[in-house]
């Protein structure tokens, strides 16, 4: 326990400190690219969209739900955030709260993703239509994917996991939840609001 | 003229233990190296497919009837996979081989930042080359590399198609990842006291590369993705009469691939500058100039994708896109007069790295100038789908990036074997390939100005004279290439092979100053990088050359000295370090 403890607080050495720099980039860059398959399905949506005479006006049930899913994967992001901080501050009760708080709500708004993919409101619009289900079901594969993967983090953090030296795992979750908030508020807009 | 058959002395025990098996060229390795070789054999084994391919289309092509394939589909699916190979198995993985191998090397790193990835990126390509070649078995792509529907959904009813959007989709996959890759280890392993303007000129190549990769490549995956649901999940995404919409396709498609052109010819840009100034023994001029235009040519290939389809698009837009396109031709112009200015003057040495050089110099121009040509939308309009454009681009990516490429093994393969490559069967590669190659496409020009339109089995009769000279040319240019291939070969297997020692052309940048082949970890110890990779022809240069010889031992002799050496001193004075 005391060698442990030692560890955490030995600083990175040169190695540890370009590869974590490095693991950084990877995921910084990464997300700026892979943004854009997500930025092609707009364009796509788009252009669908501009051939259409008149979208059918989404009815209540059908506009509030994704209203309040997007609601829940924002406080998802804080939550998120908020599990970063803890477990650089070796805070693991906090981050164990605040993480479990992540996973719930990922986990409502992927119900309503599955929901609203199954129940979809242009299913009469051959290709809006098609283009609404491609985009709602590609945004979900990521949510469930990452999500998996948070999922493991929490678990390897109830098993000890992790502390203010070594936490790259859960902010490199973080970083990809993150990514599907973004994702999920440019395909939002476009599919919900304008 | 001295001809070093014999071990160098200092170069061979260093050279011996670095040696790898064949076996460890076959099995999965994070070791940048042994996957810069694996992407180098593959991209070959593909070339030799892809350019067989070639042959059958130029053999097709000798008479106005059909004579190879069976039918218009056939030949349609002969000039599908040639493109296709061509492009995505063979230049784009070559580059990645230039690029794993060297970019560590230059950087003065111990590997890429994540050796793992590097090797997954490598073998995603293997298998999705594979699954496009079994498409033969269940119904060959036919649509052209481009893939437009209708022709690739509704027309295009073999399996093969799928498989083909598949593995461009893995390709592509592969691609991102490498760039990625790229782009971390430049960004974050510069040794000390390299800042960015510090970097040889190849390794800004590629980062410009990776980063035209990771923006555009995400473009096509998305339009891949809606192709193969149309294909596969009933939708109607490019079926107008679904309420789809095929100009949608050409615009994600073209996204990406007119981006794609850069990704085939920047690292070709970077090979360039190292091999001119190093066999010019002469600094590169506009050092600067070079590094940042080739950001500039990443950006501004993503405002000229519509080109491609001046006949398709709205007038309104055909303006600007011209512009666009004409206005990329000046950051290329200002490499290619920087290029001009750097041999200008310089003590050249006509090896066979720098005839290939110098010969992408020449032909590159002329596909350049047919590039502004094209952007021109009179003209366009006019040889649009003629064979003017199919001579366009070769001289682009053939002229470009294939002399590049060959430019670029015989500059570096004694780093990477040990070996040096044979100079005078270098040189007879060099001549028949380029008059050739000039022999196969300049006619092409001519053809496509007086009509013959591009990927037909069947012509005019009046277009057959031309098509004659190109056949017999492409087949002498097919043939060109096992000079390369055996010379390779020779190179390793002869038994009075010709030791390369650590730095057989006295060059500057860092993958020199090491054993031939690198060890392991590339470097015996620290490495120091030189002030100024191109800084030929000064004192310390050649105080740091004769450092590193003192420190690694001699090298092959015989091309960066002076045939009878008067004196160690003189020697070096005459080789411009």
């Amino acid at each position: 326990m005391a060698q442990q403890i030692r560890d955490n607080e030995r600083p990175l050495t040169r190695q540890e400190a370009l590869a974590l720099k490095n693991r950084r980039t990877l995921v910084t860059v990464f997300q700026m690219s892979w943004i854009l398959v997500f930025v092609s399905l707009v364009i796509v949506n788009l252009q669908i969209r501009s051939t259409i005479q008149d979208l059918p006006a989404l009815t209540p049930i059908q506009f509030i739900p994704p209203l309040l899913a997007t609601a829940a994967i924002l406080i998802s992001g804080w939550t998120a955030h908020q599990g970063v901080k803890a477990i650089r501050a070796n805070q693991r009760d906090t981050f164990l709260i605040q993480w479990r708080y992540t996973l719930v709500l990922g986990g409502a708004f992927l119900a309503v993703m599955i929901a609203i993919f199954i129940f979809n409101p242009y299913v009469g619009i051959p290709q809006y239509g098609a283009i609404f289900r491609v985009m709602i079901g590609y945004h979900a594969v990521h949510a469930l994917v990452i999500g998996g993967w948070m999922i493991q983090v929490f678990r390897n953090a109830q098993a000890g996991a992790y502390s203010p030296r070594d936490y790259w795992g859960v902010e490199a979750a973080a970083k990809l939840w993150y990514f599907v908030i973004i994702a999920w508020i440019l395909f939002y807009v476009v599919l919900f609001l304008i | 003229m001295a001809t070093v058959t014999a071990p160098l002395p200092g170069s061979v025990t260093v050279h011996e233990e670095n040696r790898l098996r064949i076996s460890d060229y076959l099995k999965w390795s994070v070791d940048h190296k042994i996957i810069g070789v694996q992407y180098a054999v593959t991209a070959l084994f593909f070339f030799i497919i892809g350019g067989t391919l070639a042959m059958m289309i130029r053999w097709e092509l000798l008479t106005p009837a059909l004579d190879v394939a069976v039918d218009g589909t056939q030949y349609n699916q002969f000039f599908t996979m040639h493109g296709t190979i061509m492009i995505f198995l063979w230049i784009i993985p070559m580059w990645a081989a230039f690029g794993n191998y060297l970019v560590p090397l230059m950087l003065g790193a111990k590997d890429m930042a994540f050796p793992w990835l590097n090797a997954f990126a490598f073998w995603l390509i293997p298998p999705a080359g594979i699954l496009m070649i079994m498409g033969y078995f269940a119904g060959q792509a036919e649509a052209g590399w481009t893939s437009y529907p209708p022709l690739s959904t509704l027309f295009s009813p073999g399996d093969g198609q799928t498989m083909w959007a598949i593995s461009i989709h893995l390709l592509g996959l592969s691609s991102i990842l490498g760039a990625l890759n790229f782009i971390v280890t430049i960004r974050n392993m510069r040794p000390e006291g390299m800042g960015y303007f510090q970097m040889p000129l190849f390794v800004w190549s590629i980062l410009a590369t990776s980063i035209i990769i990771v923006m555009a490549t995400p473009f096509l995956a998305g339009g891949l993705t809606l192709l193969i649901l149309d294909r596969v999940a009933g939708t109607g995404f490019f079926n107008p009469a679904e309420g789809g919409n095929v100009i949608m396709w050409q615009n994600i498609f073209w996204f990406y691939s007119h981006p794609a052109v850069y990704i085939m010819v920047l690292p070709g840009f970077g090979v360039l500058s190292e091999i001119l100034s190093t066999h010019a023994r002469k600094s590169i001029f506009g050092y600067r100039a070079i590094a940042l235009s080739s950001l500039a040519i990443a950006l501004l290939g993503f405002t000229v994708w519509a080109h491609h389809m001046f006949t398709s698009l709205t007038p309104d837009l055909r303006i600007p896109f011209m512009l666009t396109s004409m206005i990329i031709a000046v950051p290329t112009g200002i490499k290619i007069f920087s290029w001009l200015a750097t041999v200008w003057g310089g003590k050249l040495r006509l090896t066979s790295a720098n005839l290939f050089a110098l010969g992408f110099l020449s032909m590159f121009v002329i596909g350049g100038i047919s590039g502004v040509m094209l952007a021109a939308v009179p003209f366009d309009l006019h040889v649009h789908d003629t064979y003017f454009v199919v001579s366009h681009f070769h001289f682009v990516l053939y002229g470009g990036s294939v002399l590049a490429i060959y430019g670029g093994i015989y500059h570096w393969f004694p780093k990477v074997t040990g070996y040096m490559l044979n100079e005078r069967l270098g040189k007879i590669h060099f001549w028949i390939t380029y008059i050739a190659f000039f022999f196969t496409f300049f006619p092409q020009h001519l053809v496509g100005m007086l009509g013959m339109p591009r990927r037909v089995a069947v012509y005019a009769p009046e277009f057959q004279p031309i098509n004659v000279i190109i056949s017999f040319s492409a087949f002498v240019l097919g043939l060109s290439t096992f000079i390369i291939l055996f010379n390779m070969v020779w190179s390793l297997v002869r038994k009075e092979k010709q030791i390369a020692g650590p730095n057989p052309w006295r060059a500057l940048t860092m993958e020199w100053a090491t054993s031939s082949p690198p060890p392991e970890h590339n470097f015996h110890g620290e490495p120091v990088p030189f002030k100024n990779p191109y800084g030929y022809g000064t004192e310390a240069a050649y105080h740091y050359l004769e450092e590193q010889e003192k420190e690694l031992g001699p090298s092959y002799p015989q091309t960066m000295e002076p045939h009878k050496k008067p004196s160690l001193v003189q020697a070096h004075a005459a080789s411009g370090d």
